[in-house]
């Protein structure tokens, strides 16, 4: 389910546009009739703007109920990674000294003494950073008590800001002292304004990243995020255009999950092609361990280690010295540990043979849908091309529609592979590779359609063909993808992990 | 060099000299050259220690942003010692790293390293040889370290038959701390460290 968006499309005129936004409405919904389940998953995009509102609201809604100052409902929200609930929980239920300690922050109900303080107005005091003697009022602190003068404040503070990138963890400058510093200490202290608006970055990132609820659209220079009312593994589109799936922040991969899709990206990156070919083309010399490859010659092997030369059965890993003095035969000889031996690599070979077939296929795909963009700019042409043979803008439309049908299919077979190489095989497995098989045919006939000419003679047929293949398709698409959430649902798939 | 940084190094001088570790001889700090930069540190071994008697020179290094940074100090003195790296001098200290705090001194910092040498961590090591053989053999870590000490800190310990190997291995045409080195990592066993150096 991608791109319901306008890319590279020029818009002709307004009231087609509308039309058109008519028409993706409609679509909107129809799609999200596709989904895992009929239920709406609604979600809002956020400005970074609207992010900091966000975060004031939930502080003022907090304070509504517990009545503390706000920065240290700041801080004892961010402790629990900004869930209400639970901080009101745990504030009303428990031991609220532990949980403002826990919290690294001062029980804002206890006065601090500053009574014995109160004479020393006139006097001078020591920073026990610079060392200097400061008047009382040159001098702050937090409620913990330790003091430094405002000048090694700022610095302090622009260190741990600007140099070591912390906003919400930054403590007391005393050593030992984890009592952790405000916002609003942090912003009347800075002056700077470059470090201001680091902090104030800073700031609005723990936020996000803190908070279960939000997520930052992973697509490069993009600066919106996504807020849901629950975390769910749904597709959600951003502002941007880019689709991703809430619950991983990897684009969106129906039908697989995103634990297999994880699992999968991981053994991508660490099955390195190098690692596979030694574990499959090479065997170990059964008594040293180097590794060998065979290239020629007969099977009674010398291993070229000089301070091994063990004698060895290529074919069956055991010790040459059984396989008789004149004709090799090794069916003679079975021990059991070389016959072990033998499967392991039997084994390797065959899984890196499976490995290799899935993930042929997966790249092949992803290839493909990263020349999407070439793709759009060409039928972009091809669409100005055909208004010049007297077609109307909305006559042509449907070639932006074909190729975003291709990419939808393209992105969901891409992950079917994904699917299937952890699948075991039954009779629901056979259906769905089936499905499989007949949606990657239809998408590859319909992406050759879109690769052809378009001359005027065979533009109504080529319309034509076009308007069916992306119909199918779609329709073979859906077919594929409730079936595999029919599966989900009923238990179908059994897993190879 | 920033003017915090050099006007607190001369203050925490006075504090160092005006301490009663000084008076004691257990720190020492003195500047290397005239800019605040680099000074040179001194600490005793402390007591009931395979450090004991032993005199340690640290190489201390203070940063432009100094106090709000950590300085950076290594061991001159070659050490045994499952946090400081046998080769380089280097230290494992939470309070040189994430730990440090602006309100810290040099002379809490000696105090600290101190500290160290009375009380290692071997679970948090910067050298794992060191570190495994303090937890496996500690009565081998302690002979070890009170060679160490004898051989590069002035301590009193003398063990001749740790020399005869070194000399054994010098005859060989091996440098004598890599003889040293070599068979402190093979728990003093000959046939190991030759291994070792020639393969």
């Amino acid at each position: 389910m991608d791109s319901e968006d306008e890319i590279g499309i020029d818009s002709g005129n307004s009231s087609d546009d509308e039309d058109y936004d008519f028409m993706q409405v409609d679509e909107i919904q129809r799609q999200s009739g596709n989904a895992q389940d009929p239920v709406e998953y609604p979600f809002e995009v956020l400005t970074t703007e609207e992010i900091v509102k966000h975060m004031l609201d939930c502080i003022a809604e907090v304070n509504n109920v517990v009545e503390i100052p706000a920065t240290t409902t700041r801080i004892l929200l961010n402790h629990f990674r900004w869930d209400k609930e639970k901080l009101m929980e745990r504030y009303y239920d428990g031991d609220q000294e532990a949980l403002f300690k826990a919290a690294h922050v001062i029980n804002p109900y206890v006065k601090p003494k500053r009574e014995s303080k109160t004479f020393r107005c006139s006097m001078m005091e020591d920073c026990d950073i610079c060392f200097l003697k400061y008047q009382y009022t040159n001098m702050t602190g937090l409620q913990c008590g330790h003091r430094f003068c405002k000048s090694c404040w700022v610095e302090y503070l622009t260190t741990k800001i600007m140099e070591e990138g912390l906003c919400k963890s930054i403590a007391c400058a005393a050593h030992g002292c984890d009592i952790l510093v405000d916002d609003v200490t942090v912003m009347s202290l800075l002056t700077e304004p470059r470090v201001k608006t680091k902090y104030q970055q800073l700031i609005t990132n723990s936020f996000v990243e803190c908070n279960r609820l939000l997520r930052w659209c992973p697509s490069a220079d993009c600066s919106y995020a996504v807020k849901v009312q629950y975390v769910d593994a749904r597709p959600v589109t951003c502002k941007c255009g880019h689709v991703f799936c809430f619950e991983c922040g990897e684009q969106w991969h129906d039908p697989v999950q995103c634990r297999l899709l994880r699992k999968w990206i991981k053994k991508c990156d660490d099955d390195s092609e190098t690692s596979n070919w030694i574990a499959a083309n090479t065997k170990e010399c059964p008594k040293c361990n180097v590794t060998i490859e065979k290239d020629g010659g007969c099977n009674h092997m010398v291993c070229k280690n000089q301070h091994c030369k063990h004698d060895f059965c290529w074919v069956c890993l055991g010790s040459w010295e059984p396989h008789g003095s004149s004709w090799y035969n090794c069916n003679r000889y079975d021990e059991d540990e070389a016959r072990a031996a033998r499967d392991a690599q039997e084994k390797l070979r065959s899984s890196l043979a499976r490995y290799l077939h899935y993930y042929n296929r997966y790249m092949n795909h992803m290839q493909s849908l990263k020349f999407e963009h070439k793709l759009y700019s060409s039928v972009k042409l091809k669409m100005e091309e055909m208004q010049q043979h007297n077609m109307s803008w909305i006559e042509v439309q449907f070639l932006k529609k074909a190729v975003d049908i291709l990419c939808q299919c393209r992105q969901t077979l891409m992950c079917t592979y994904v699917f299937a190489y952890y699948l075991k095989k039954n009779n629901q497995s056979m259906i769905f590779e089936d499905n499989q098989k007949d949606l990657e045919s239809a998408t590859e006939k319909l992406s050759e359609y879109l690769e052809r000419d378009i001359t005027s003679e065979n533009l109504a047929d080529i319309k034509q063909k076009v308007q069916d293949k992306y119909r199918y398709c779609e329709k073979r698409r859906k077919v594929l993808l409730d079936h595999v959430h029919e599966g989900y649902d009923k238990d179908w798939w059994e897993y190879v992990e | 060099m920033a003017n915090m940084a050099v006007s607190r190094i001369k203050r925490e001088f006075k504090e160092v000299l005006r301490s009663e570790e000084i008076a004691q001889c257990s720190i020492k700090l003195e500047l290397v050259n005239d800019c605040f930069t680099e000074l040179r540190g001194e600490i005793a071994g402390p007591p009931d220690t395979p450090y004991e008697f032993g005199t340690f020179l640290l190489e201390i290094h203070v940063p432009e942003t100094y106090p709000f940074n950590p300085p950076k100090v290594k061991f001159l003195t070659k050490i045994w010692h499952p946090n400081i790296s046998s080769v380089t001098g280097a230290i494992c200290l939470d309070i040189l790293k994430d730990n440090w705090a602006a309100a810290m001194t040099l002379r809490t910092v000696l105090l600290s390293l101190q500290a160290l040498l009375a009380s290692p961590e071997p679970d948090d090591p910067q050298d794992a040889v060191v570190a495994s053989q303090y937890k496996e053999n500690f009565e081998m870590f302690c002979r070890t370290a009170k060679h160490w000490t004898n051989s590069y800190a002035k301590g009193p310990h003398k063990f001749p038959d740790f020399d005869t190997k070194i000399q054994r291995l010098k005859d060989m045409g091996v440098s004598e701390f890599d003889a040293r080195a070599a068979l402190s990592r093979h728990n003093w066993d000959l046939n190991r460290a030759t291994e070792q150096l020639f393969s």
